[in-house]
């Protein structure tokens, strides 16, 4: 039989609550500020204190918790640094049969809009990330961030807005 | 054109949430294609790898390392000094073993998952410490204090106490180590308990106590340890054991323990409630107690 089966502070579920959300936490992280080694080492502290409190840390509230933590670190460790964005870039375009040209032009647009993204204000960039790349629902970063729907709808369209202009104004320089 | 979006236009479009009509429409306008280009532009993106093998690797260190610093050593420190000393004579010969220790706090409940899959849930103020490099030779561990054990099949798995050893081949079990009180469960299985006068084996059902140098069998009608449960649960206890259990299990103080005459306590508390916990077996006990303090209940009797 198993042991407190829905107790964080059983091993098996922690490692879990860790495989299922530690990653997207790390890459919310690093949306806010660019830096990967302090993104991870924020996610390693939060989980440390869900495992420290896991007997007062309910299974369905160990997600919120760690976001809170992450995000409490965050506040203190990083409001002051203000990191630029460096994105890697994880897959190359589809190899097809387009001239050079057409290739150097899309390699171009793909450094601008990561310029672009990387100049988004804070609070667009992660929506705006978390959605595209992270593949989050508007309701599920709106419980990530403690805001409304309605907010992360408005911070994607501003951001996409924000986006359109930058990269026309690349196209005009 | 643009002007007629309302404020989360776009997000809605990015997600496939516009009607048909509306899409339709903002096919039809100048910018889409520079929004579409964005959008698949975006696609192509991710964020930098991450190790989450190696980050759940540094994870465990840190909260086994954690976890071990909180409370009092198994072994007093000059034991490794000791220990210490001799590895130096020998020149480093042998390398030091890496002991892991889990222990919890007052109140605390944790469990523990071991190198091959086996199962410790630590009731509170215990501790178990065992060897991961070594595991898959030896199956052993040290416990002070309480837990239970839920064992896979496999190689003999020795639970070394101060008052005896417990082995078992793969099962469920409940060990309960004091300084002078020694009880075992077996909820599934069979066990072998080694104490330095005697061996006993036990099937599911079956519980040997050892108190004051006496040992008493019984049988347990638990499925696991009560506790688990958030609950203690006695049968013909003795009074100082429970009041023990007590006293660990919140935090509680409870002095007079000399007014008491050797009785036993059949019964059971819930771990939720302090008050509800001491009157419930005080009471059944017909013991006058009072509380001087929220955490310190004075006998009277």
């Amino acid at each position: 039989m198993p042991l407190s089966k829905n107790s964080v502070c059983n091993e098996r579920v922690f490692e879990r609550v860790f495989e299922e959300h530690g990653t997207t936490l790390r890459n919310y992280i690093y949306y806010k500020c660019g830096d990967t080694a302090l993104a991870e080492d924020m996610v390693q502290e939060a989980f440390i204190k869900l495992w420290d409190h896991c007997a007062k840390v309910p299974i369905e509230n160990a997600k919120a918790f760690v976001y809170k933590v992450a995000y409490n670190f965050f506040l203190k460790d990083v409001a002051k640094k203000k990191v630029r964005l460096v994105y890697k870039q994880g897959s190359i375009p589809k190899v097809s049969q387009e001239t050079p040209e057409y290739l150097l032009q899309e390699k171009e647009f793909q450094i601008q809009l990561e310029t672009a993204i990387a100049n988004l204000s804070e609070k667009q960039r992660e929506v705006f990330l978390l959605h595209k790349i992270e593949k989050k629902k508007y309701k599920e970063i709106a419980e990530m961030l403690g805001i409304s729907v309605k907010a992360v709808e408005k911070r994607m369209h501003a951001g996409l807005v924000q986006l359109r202009k930058e990269i026309n104004y690349f196209k005009r320089k | 054109m643009e002007k007629n979006y309302d404020d989360t236009f776009l997000a809605r479009w990015i997600a496939g949430e516009l009607t048909p009509e509306e899409l339709i429409e903002f096919q039809k306008s100048p910018e889409y294609s520079e929004y579409e280009k964005i959008n698949e532009g975006a696609n192509r993106f991710e964020a930098p790898s991450y190790d989450r093998q190696q980050a759940l690797e540094n994870l465990r260190q840190q909260t086994t390392r954690k976890t071990s610093s909180k409370t009092r050593r198994l072994f007093p420190a000059w034991g490794y000094v000791a220990a210490a000393s001799v590895l130096l004579l020998l020149g480093y010969f042998f390398v030091f073993p890496q002991q892991t220790t889990i222990s919890t706090a007052v109140g605390e409940h944790k469990v523990v998952v071991l190198p091959d899959g086996s199962e410790v849930a630590l009731n509170t103020t215990s501790e178990v410490q065992f060897n991961k490099k070594h595991w898959d030779k030896e199956r052993s561990l040290k416990l002070h204090g309480e837990a239970q054990f839920t064992v896979n099949q496999g190689s003999e798995f020795t639970v070394t106490t101060s008052q005896g050893t417990v082995l078992v081949l793969g099962t469920q079990f409940m060990v309960n180590a004091q300084n002078d009180y020694f009880d075992v469960q077996c909820y599934e299985g069979k066990v072998q308990v080694n104490l330095p006068s005697s061996e006993f084996t036990l099937v599911r059902g079956q519980s040997i106590r050892v108190q004051n140098g006496e040992v008493f069998s019984y049988q347990n009608s638990n499925s696991q340890a009560p506790w688990l449960n958030d609950e203690s649960r006695f049968q013909n206890t003795p009074i100082l054991e429970v009041i023990r259990t007590l006293e660990h299990q919140f935090d509680l103080k409870i002095t007079g323990k000399e007014k008491l005459t050797n009785q036993n306590f059949t019964g059971g508390f819930s771990h939720n409630n302090l008050q509800t916990a001491v009157k419930t077996v005080f009471d059944a006990m017909e013991i006058k107690y009072t509380f001087e303090e929220i955490n310190q209940v004075s006998i009277q009797k």
